[in-house]
């Protein structure tokens, strides 16, 4: 059906269709020919949420796939399901389409034995739109009668605009501090916005990103200390026995501090949004992980009632944690009200690097402690600005306090693919690695000899023993353990292998499991050796992907993954997981190649 | 603010003329994407160091944010919208469907253009060959081994026909 529509006319069918289905959303309707439509608030942002959840309902409807239809992310159509975000899709919402589509056919739930679909490899279901260019993404909306918009942005990081001068070509909008050009021609407010006349009002850092050891000290001077609350998603604070009591008693102890740098999200696509405003409310189309927050920030926003605003969601060219705040979609909502117009607001690539938030910059500090039989005794471990996910420790240490110190940053920081298990497992499994040396035990059977779960010593035995470095993990309940081998040549470090064994409970789509534990290996490697976001002399440096350094087709190594399929337990989220085991893996390659530590991402021998 | 007048350029797409009424400086992304609305072509970066614009003109990949429209006008321009005879997908378009060589799919028109190109020119040398080849594409979603899997296949089903 949709690849008959053009995109107007695709887009005209969705405001079409709320009619028919105002009032409580519908999880699951049934059509007399079969098909099967089915409701959800998650997105699919390229991680295979659509066929996944569209595969719960084929599985439990008995229908075959090509039956169902999958409608995702619009908050006037559809149940809130939270945030597409943390790996829950596969955790929180299979479950519930899976309950769903069981009731509406009036049986019990499949038992993961019997399954015919789920547990199958299933092709992406936008395969056919996505390879013939199809596939409508937020920058390709369009709209009958709309204006194209490109906001006035400051040369200078954060500053506050003054005044903006009038231009040939595109007709300035202005909405308090918010300047765009807007015009029917689709490029004349890219030029009118690059060349605007405007004046700005700096807003200096309160700290010098740039430095690595002044911005380590601004974290640290700032912090709040964590407050004990298990009843969240990522305790703060995660205490057992004594941990700074054992760890002034014991004899051998090992004390090691880490540091990761501000990085870019950089999605292919920079963000756009298309706003429309009708009878007081307003209409975004929109590449968002989170419709849902995103709606209520809007209407915060613009002061209008959450029930004025509907966010349609559109499968945006990538997201990985970037895409979760109301940013564009409040700027169209502003600029479309102050031009009487229905308004496309594009950004470019440099706005998604100067405008979007980063990955938090992060330092921690470990120190720990072993017994004579080289075990874990005790274990503090300090995470300042970066975030308390991945603090959960798989080692079994009677005494540990793993805390997460809050700190304002003087750069805008938020979600990255795995949060901050990236930075937390980057210092816990380079921290390991440090003491296996010390002790002179092999890396592996060192953490074996310390591992507190049961499923996890199991990877570690399917990893088994070899050369390079490794990492291990339980991350959003997957258990996970990755081997790198390298070659150093001079100060210049070639991966040449990944070695992958994962445990993520059941397996719902191996062949879409694959795909993501790749893609996290591949982006885990950008954050391992290329990427930093640079800043100089009070301002962003980096500003277009010719200067940021992205992973690339020469980057990646020979990869093998093996995966642990284990139908009674329950299936782990793969988005993000893997991510966080390639820096502590590489590093300790790079230990184990050359006898040098690196406790700095991205990793370099250079600036050693 | 604009140097130049607004002038109609005429370009053959996918088999037809098709004008616009541009600024002389407009690019040939801009052109297919934002006035003939082919939005397969895809702006990433508009500096040439992503990909994700790549079309033919005359047969070979180009990176349709580095060259002006004006400048294309006589020549014979393909996007991933006219690569396909009628339902009948291309090679590399049945070959990246069979290696689900995608996850948000925003690169892989600029992929499969330029794929294209390549085994249009002859045989490629191995995995190496592709790589080399395709090493100005960016795939943030990381599926570059899948990628290189399927321009092999595609180049394997070329090779027989």
């Amino acid at each position: 059906m949709a690849e008959k529509l053009t995109r107007r006319e695709a887009l005209g069918s969705l405001g079409a269709s709320v009619a028919l289905f105002a009032g409580a959303p519908v999880r699951i309707a049934a059509a007399a020919d079969g098909t099967v439509t089915a409701y959800t608030g998650k997105v699919e942002l390229g991680q295979g949420s659509r066929t996944e959840l569209a595969m719960a309902v084929a599985e439990e409807m008995r229908i075959p796939l090509a039956k169902v239809r999958l409608v995702m992310g619009d908050t006037e159509l559809c149940p809130d399901d939270g945030g597409t975000y943390g790996s829950l899709t596969t955790p929180q919402t299979l479950p519930v389409m899976r309950k769903a589509a069981a009731e509406k056919r009036g049986g019990a739930l499949t038992p993961p034995g019997e399954w015919k679909v789920l547990g199958t490899s299933a092709a992406d279901v936008r395969g056919p739109e996505i390879v013939t260019g199809r596939q409508v993404f937020p920058g390709d909306a369009r709209l009958d009668g709309m204006l194209h918009a490109r906001v006035v942005r400051p040369r200078l990081y954060g500053a506050k605009l003054i005044s903006v001068a009038e231009a040939e070509g595109a007709r300035l909008v202005r909405d308090g501090g918010l300047a765009a050009f807007v015009s029917s021609d689709p490029v004349a407010p890219k030029r009118a916005a690059a060349a605007a006349r405007a004046e700005w009002a700096p807003v200096p850092f309160p700290a010098d990103p740039s430095g690595i050891s002044a911005l380590a000290a601004y974290f640290k001077a700032n912090s709040t200390p964590p407050v004990e609350n298990m009843n969240t998603r990522y305790p703060p604070l995660i205490r057992r026995g004594d941990a700074r009591t054992a760890l002034a008693a014991a004899a051998l102890k090992h004390a090691s501090s880490y540091w990761l740098p501000y990085i870019a999200h950089t999605p292919m696509e920079p963000r756009a949004a298309v706003a429309e405003w009708k009878d007081g409310g307003v209409t975004i189309r929109t590449g968002t992980q989170t419709p849902f927050p995103v709606r209520q920030e809007v209407a915060r926003a613009l002061g209008m009632d959450e029930s004025k605003v509907r966010i349609i969601a559109l499968t945006p060219g990538g997201a990985f944690g970037g895409k979760q705040r109301g940013e564009v979609e409040i700027e169209a909502a502003r600029i479309s009200r102050a031009a009487g117009a229905p308004v496309r607001v594009q950004w470019s690539r440099e706005e998604e690097f100067t405008c979007a938030y980063h990955r938090p910059a992060g330092l921690m500090e470990v120190e720990s402690a072993v017994d004579d039989k080289g075990k874990l005794t005790a274990w503090v471990h300090r995470n300042y600005n970066s975030g308390a996910a991945g603090l959960q420790i798989a080692y079994a240490i009677p005494n540990i306090s793993c805390e997460f110190h809050r700190s304002p940053s003087p750069v805008r920081q938020g979600s990255y693919r795995s949060l901050a298990a990236a930075a937390n497992t980057f210092a816990r499994e380079c921290h390991v690695d440090e003491w296996a040396a010390r002790l002179q035990a092999d890396p592996l059977e060192f953490r074996t000899r310390n591992c507190g779960d049961e499923r996890l010593r199991m990877v570690l035995e399917r990893l088994g023993k070899g050369p390079g470095g490794m990492a291990c993990t339980l991350e959003k309940d997957a258990r996970i353990a990755l081997r790198a081998e390298i070659e150093v040549r001079g100060r210049e470090v070639r991966l040449k292998r990944f070695t992958f064994v994962g445990d993520y409970g059941a397996v719902i789509n191996p062949l879409n499991l694959r795909k993501q534990i790749r893609g996290a290996l591949v982006m885990g490697i950008g954050g391992a050796l290329l990427e930093r976001v640079e800043f100089d002399q009070g301002n962003q440096k980096t500003r277009k992907l010719s200067a940021y350094r992205v992973p690339r087709f020469g980057d990646v190594p020979e990869m093998r993954l093996e995966l642990i399929d284990r139908r009674e337990a329950e299936p782990a989220g793969a988005g993000e997981a893997a991510i966080a085991l390639v820096a502590p893996a590489v590093a300790n390659a790079i230990f184990a190649v050359t006898g040098k530590r690196l406790r700095r991402l991205p990793l370099s021998l250079a600036e050693l | 603010m604009h140097n130049g007048r607004m002038a109609v350029v005429r370009l053959l797409v996918n088999g037809s003329v098709r004008p616009a009424d541009v600024h002389p400086g407009t690019t040939l992304l801009e052109f297919l994407h934002d006035y003939l609305e082919l939005t397969g072509a895809k702006a990433g970066c508009e500096e040439g160091a992503c990909g994700a614009c790549t079309v033919h003109v005359d047969g070979k990949a180009v990176k349709s944010c580095m060259v002006t429209a004006a400048a294309q006008q006589g020549k014979t321009i393909t996007t991933i919208e006219g690569l396909a005879q009628g339902e009948r997908l291309h090679a590399v378009q049945k070959a990246f469907l069979s290696a689900e060589a995608f996850q948000c799919g925003y690169c892989t028109p600029g992929m499969i253009m330029e794929a294209a190109a390549l085994l249009n020119e002859g045989d490629v040398v191995g995995a190496a060959g592709v790589k080399a080849r395709m090493g100005g594409h960016v795939c943030r979603c990381g599926m570059y081994d899948e990628i290189v899997a399927a321009v092999l296949l595609a180049a394997g089903e070329l090779r027989r026909g």
